[in-house]
């Protein structure tokens, strides 16, 4: 573990700008048929301010409950999360939350949703207007401004999505598996769209997927957790320089390590859940 | 646009739905056919009807539609028929718009507040369980016989309807929805208006759509049972001295007070739902 200074430097670093802390949660649900189930136990990390962070593990490891958790959807059955020093409770509006499914309102116009966020937020008429046609330009949807979303295709309703809560500019945004759904191409394009975006804007970021490479592709840090019940089993550094090439990212330095280390831990995983 | 579709081949699918909404499909050989048959059917039924009676059948007990023109014709010429058509549509004009409402608000409120609805849901399915045309009666007791009785008797059929349908409609919303606009600051009336409203329309429209007719039956009972005038004493009346091509008169201008009505808050809900590809309608059949 030569990198075990390093990873204690970056996160006494992050510790100190630290916009989310998450301490000891622990997150229980009661199901009919399973009894308890223990979603995560005892998860403690620390996200950056500008940190991309994702979140990789196997399918019902937690990692969707646990941005449910910052967002304030739910409280943790036990622990409790800091975000910019102040204790969750209820809804975390601070935060940008983009679903699996993209969610968008379908009764508004991709306009309208873009812009819903805003409207809470008193905006000047004119404000608001400049921010929702950036937003649906950065996007790529400028001339859909009219459409509904079930006129558009499932990569376009991705990236409204994203863009809905990026336009109100939350200081974090959450992404739960948003290029999930999507074709191996179209998913590709919209990560390189996201990479592109965060790094003009220095958002914080935290991401959850199960796709190993997206994991390195995007991440600052990656965290990997374990089956149920939900676990850290290890924070990983991604030290590939930015801007990154989206497309040929097995050729960038540090791509390999990187995947590597995580892939090791997964086939260890992989190799205990077979016996 | 172009540049757009250019860049994801799956856009192309996008731009096609607007450029389909402003033109109709044109008239197909298929469509023709339907139609075609459609008007043998109707035709032949009333050819047949018309053959029927005074030979077959005794006209005093089918009467025929040659006969129920003429008295459609002359009731709408001597004006009572007006005057009865108008009385109805009055009773249903106070009691519909009434009863929907506050079936769609309650129905509202029980989906908002959990406590609300423990407490008053059972008492609402066991009022449900009452056959409401047989509550018509009281209210001629407490109404008198006049125009009240049967906004009282419309009322109560629309109200139901319109409140099962909201408040299911609240119970199956994706709450996610909610989730989300609240995330994003939006709360209180305007989150009532923008995502909760949206969200459970379509529900809303089926339980008005439903409840059309049974706001008419509800007029029309009202009537049975004590009134003066009304397409539903008219009908009574009718059938009392065997002017039985009179029944049918009020019977086809109750039907198209329906269908008036239906083709009304058809036009309402397109309107309303356009954003959805297309709207589901379950009609429930009496």
């Amino acid at each position: 573990m030569s990198d075990l200074a390093q990873t204690a430097a970056q996160s006494a670093q992050a510790q100190a700008d630290a916009v989310i802390r998450v301490e000891n949660v622990s997150k229980l649900f009661r199901t009919p048929s399973e009894g308890t189930i223990s979603a995560l136990q005892e998860v403690s990390m620390e996200i950056g301010h500008s940190e991309f962070v994702t979140v990789v593990g196997p399918s019902g490891c937690g990692k969707s409950t646990l941005l449910k958790l910052i967002a304030g959807f739910s409280a943790p059955s036990s622990g409790r999360i800091l975000f910019q020093g102040e204790e969750v409770r209820g809804l975390n509006t601070k935060t940008g939350y983009v679903p699996q499914e993209s969610k968008l309102f379908p009764w508004l116009t991709v306009e309208e949703n873009v812009g819903f966020g805003l409207d809470a937020k008193r905006y000047s008429r004119a404000d608001r207007e400049r921010q929702v046609s950036q937003f649906i330009n950065l996007a790529g949807l400028a001339g859909f401004e009219k459409y509904y979303p079930a006129q558009l295709s499932g990569g376009m309703s991705k990236r409204a999505s994203i863009v809905r809560a990026l336009a109100y500019e939350p200081p974090v945004i959450l992404m739960d598996e948003p290029f999930g759904p999507l074709d191996a191409q179209t998913r590709m394009v919209l990560q390189d769209e996201l990479l592109k975006i965060c790094e003009r804007k220095r958002q914080t970021i935290v991401f959850v997927t199960h796709d190993l490479v997206e994991a390195v592709a995007l991440a600052d840090r990656v965290v990997v957790m374990t089956h149920r019940p939900g676990r850290i089993k290890d924070i990983i550094n991604v030290t590939m320089a930015r801007p990154r090439n989206i497309f040929e990212i097995h050729r960038q330095d540090g791509f390999d390590e990187a995947y590597g280390r995580l892939w090791n831990i997964f086939r260890h995983e992989l190799m205990t859940k077979a016996h | 646009m172009s540049e757009q579709a250019s860049r994801e081949p799956s856009a192309v699918r996008a731009a096609q739905p607007a450029a389909a909404t402003g033109s109709t499909a044109p008239i197909s050989v298929h469509g023709v056919g339907v139609t075609l048959v459609r008007a043998a059917i109707i035709g032949g039924f009333l050819l047949l009807w018309e053959l029927a009676s005074g030979r077959w059948i005794e006209p005093f007990l089918i009467s025929s539609p040659s006969r129920i023109f003429w008295s459609l014709y002359a009731g709408f010429r001597d004006g009572d028929l007006f005057q009865h058509t108008w009385v109805t549509f009055i009773e249903i004009a106070i009691g519909f718009p009434i009863g929907a409402f506050a079936g769609i608000s309650l129905g509202y409120a029980f989906g908002r507040s959990r406590v609300l609805a423990e407490i008053f849901e059972p008492i609402i399915i066991a009022l449900n369980g009452i056959p409401r045309t047989a509550v018509a009666p009281l209210f001629i007791v407490w109404l008198g016989i006049g125009l009240w009785s049967k906004v009282g008797v419309v009322f109560l059929l629309t109200f139901f309807l319109n409140f099962f349908n909201t408040y299911s409609g609240m119970r199956q919303m994706d709450h996610e929805y909610v989730d989300l606009a609240n995330l994003m600051g939006v709360k209180g009336w305007k989150l009532t208006l923008k995502v909760i409203f949206p969200a459970i329309s379509p529900y809303v429209f089926t339980g008005i759509r439903t409840s059309i007719p049974f706001a008419v039956i509800g007029a029309i009972v009202g009537e049975f049972v004590a009134a003066t005038e009304g397409v539903g004493f008219f009908i009574r009346m009718s059938a009392g001295i065997f002017k039985t091509a009179d029944v049918f008169v009020g019977i086809i201008v109750l039907m198209i007070m329906v269908i008036v009505m239906d083709k009304v808050a058809e036009a309402i809900e397109k309107r309303a739902l356009r954003w959805q590809s297309q709207t589901e309608h379950i009609q429930i059949q009496a």
